[in-house]
């Protein structure tokens, strides 16, 4: 038992270190998720605001792991036949013609040979040889119920039923990563089947670390106003002012623009001037100029 | 249960009092999370605390809102179960109290009553003169719990009535998902001509169309329950609960500030949810602040409206104590976020009625419809209403 805990808590400092090695700051609540996802084979499902890094975990996992990535991006009306599979039916339907000017029969089954089916990202994910891939499954909560219902029966299972060839067991459990910004609530059944962690804005510290790997040519000075900045914006005194708070998506953005600007001090102007790349609705922008001065009056 | 053996069962069964004890605490635990618990718990090293911690969050909780709960309880829980306990006990310090004694909903009161057929009849009652807050607000913060009762068997019976009569027409969209259609639709069926081409021998003897599937819009309703909407609001909030029963709803109460009355339209049962509302409407009958309360909706229950798809429904009489600016920028963010805005205002109780109050006139250039009625209290005008306003939409 010793033996097994001493190396469960040497593989999760591995995996935190693995990740920064491919750009990705993982805090040890999250890594601890992660590896309960691999071992225990089960899906992990992320919720976070916008911008804090979901969709990059998944990529930066593809990337330490060596396994291709496989991304099947939700929305609204998504159905079967773009998450799983689709028959080629001009396919089909040019062989049905070639058959009869050669003057074969046609056979229902020769119809629903392999070569016709298109794979769509469940069923590449499900069929992919050993070890396996990174299944991303992005933004679940913009799909409906019936989409989710499905879901609910794939990630059971890993297995699909297709009518004319029978069903497909996944020969390598994927590893799956779900995320939802949470414009609605997910089914509880599904959240069931998944590990669960909310994703926070990270610390100061892990910020700048992240600022630090993404943004090459980053002045530390610089580096530690912005997390400072940003961090502030986030407070609930300011925050309320704002529909959506930046998250690190878009300090990482403003840092290259920073960068890219030559910028080597944050003075009103600057922030004033790049204050789009933060923000993306007029009124947040209008309601961070009254207080530039304040926020960047505590800067250290 | 090997007692005494420390090797064995005992942090397994921790693990399961800890499950029950955040299932007491509101947060749905089952048994299935509770056993991934304990398999998870084989993966983490189980002398270190914030993996223990990490690891039971991840598998028992899945929702953001019960994670301050959770941890809470956990560091209660690890310290001291006994501590925990009590922690909890005086969480839900009520329901021990309330269930002694048996309390009938007015329904089964009245069936087990003889029937007396000269009651007075409840109209009467409103003549009295007395204080009223209707056609006032104020800015008072005055926190009132309602007093609702429960329906009685005629109510019961006319908002059944209504429902039935007077059906809501929610607003639908084309969605993205085709079913197979009879008549000619706007795509061919291409899975179902080729398979009965292939049981025709290569014929294609008939051709099969799809059309996209109808999808009714998510409905997000505010109810005002300030002073001068009070009177409305048990017959109102019943109708809506029985109305859009199987719309997909987010349903919030406002005054001073927002209530969120989702867990109670849940319910099954109106009474349960009247007397479920009553518990939690802080505010009753107290003043009106659409904007802080709009801000609320805003920055804490962001998701309970879908981006560019929402129907709004407000039913507000728009006396609005609070700033005037406020209330323009937040009325603006709801107009960008809605599909529709919808108003329904039952303060007109004249023909010539000219939305003149600050709060009614940014609210009439903001709504996309704005109906009003004469009188509120006729449960059938609301409902009329309501399907007329919806039916605007279409």
């Amino acid at each position: 038992m010793s033996g097994l805990t001493a190396g469960s808590s040497h593989a999760i400092e591995h995996l935190i270190s693995q990740l920064a090695s491919v750009g990705y700051h993982a805090d040890r609540q999250l890594a601890v998720a992660l590896h309960l996802s691999q071992v225990l084979g089960r899906p992990l499902l992320l919720e976070g605001e916008p911008g804090v890094g979901k969709t990059e975990l998944a990529k930066a996992i593809a990337k330490l792991t060596g396994r291709e990535l496989i991304r099947l991006q939700c929305y609204d009306g998504l159905e079967l036949r773009d998450a799983l599979y689709e028959w080629n039916y001009p396919a089909q339907l040019l062989h049905i013609r070639t058959c009869e000017s050669a003057g074969h029969d046609i056979l229902e089954q020769d119809l629903y040979e392999r070569r016709f089916l298109i794979k769509k990202p469940l069923l590449q994910a499900i069929e992919a040889s050993p070890p396996g891939v990174v299944l991303l499954i992005d933004e679940i909560d913009r799909s409906d119920e019936p989409f989710e219902a499905f879901l609910l029966e794939f990630l059971g299972e890993y297995q699909v039923t297709i009518p004319e060839i029978g069903t497909i067991k996944a020969m390598a459990t994927p590893w799956t990563i779900l995320t939802s910004n949470r414009t609605r609530d997910l089914n509880d059944a599904i959240k069931r089947r998944c590990l669960y962690h909310w994703l926070d804005y990270p610390d100061r510290e892990r910020e700048e670390q992240i600022l630090q790997s993404q943004v090459p040519g980053l002045p530390e000075q610089l580096s530690k106003q912005i997390t400072g900045f940003v961090q502030r914006l986030r407070q609930s005194e300011y925050a309320q002012s704002f529909s959506r708070s930046p998250g690190i998506a878009e300090s990482v953005e403003w840092a290259k623009a920073l960068v890219a600007l030559d910028a080597i001090n944050l003075d009103p102007e600057t922030v004033q001037s790049t204050a789009g790349v933060m923000f993306k609705h007029r009124e947040d922008i209008q309601a961070l100029q009254p207080m530039l001065d304040e926020l960047l009056s505590v800067q250290e | 249960m090997w007692l005494g053996d420390s090797r064995r069962g005992k942090f397994a069964s921790n693990v399961m009092g800890f499950g029950r004890m955040l299932r007491r605490a509101g947060i749905p635990v089952d048994s299935h999370r509770i056993l991934s618990a304990q398999q998870a718990l084989a993966h983490v090293d189980i002398g270190n605390r914030l993996q223990v911690q990490a690891a039971l969050e991840c598998t028992l909780v899945s929702r953001q809102q019960d994670l301050e709960v959770f941890r809470q309880l956990f560091d209660a829980f690890f310290k001291d179960p006994d501590l925990a306990q009590r922690l909890l006990t005086q969480l839900l310090p009520k329901t021990k109290s309330a269930n002694q004694q048996v309390k009938r909903s007015p329904r089964a009161q009245e069936a087990l009553r003889p029937i007396i057929r000269n009651q007075p009849e409840p109209s009467h009652k409103e003549d009295e003169i007395r204080m009223d807050a209707a056609m006032s607000a104020s800015d008072r913060h005055r926190l009132l719990h309602a007093d609702f009762e429960g329906l009685n068997a005629s109510e019961f019976l006319l908002i059944e009535q209504l429902v039935r009569e007077i059906p809501l027409q929610i607003p639908t969209i084309a969605s993205r998902r085709y079913r197979p259609s009879n008549l000619k639709g706007s795509q061919l069926h291409w899975g179902k001509i080729m398979r009965n081409m292939a049981r025709h021998s290569g014929e294609m003897v008939e051709i099969d169309w799809k059309s996209p599937s109808q999808q009714p819009l998510p409905l997000l309703i505010l109810v005002d329950t300030s002073g001068s909407m009070q009177r409305y609001a048990r017959l109102m909030l019943s109708f809506l609960h029985q109305a859009t029963k199987t719309c997909r709803r987010q349903v919030f109460a406002f005054g001073t500030q927002l209530t969120d009355l989702n867990a109670a339209f849940k319910l099954h049962d109106t009474d349960s949810v009247l007397a479920d509302i009553n518990r939690q409407i802080p505010d009753f009958g107290g003043g009106t602040k659409i904007s802080e309360s709009l801000l609320t909706l805003r920055t804490k229950h962001r998701h309970a409206i879908v981006a560019n798809r929402s129907v709004v429904l407000l039913i507000t009489d728009g006396l609005d104590t609070g700033q005037p600016n406020d209330l323009e920028r937040e009325l603006g963010w709801l107009k960008r976020q809605a599909r529709h805005l919808l108003w329904l205002n039952p303060l007109l109780r004249y023909d010539g009625y000219q939305p003149l109050a600050s709060g009614a006139r940014i609210l009439s250039r903001h709504v996309d419809h704005m109906l009003a009625i004469h009188n509120l209290s006729h449960l059938q005008e609301l409902a009329r209403s309501l399907a007329r306003l919806l039916y605007q939409v279409r």
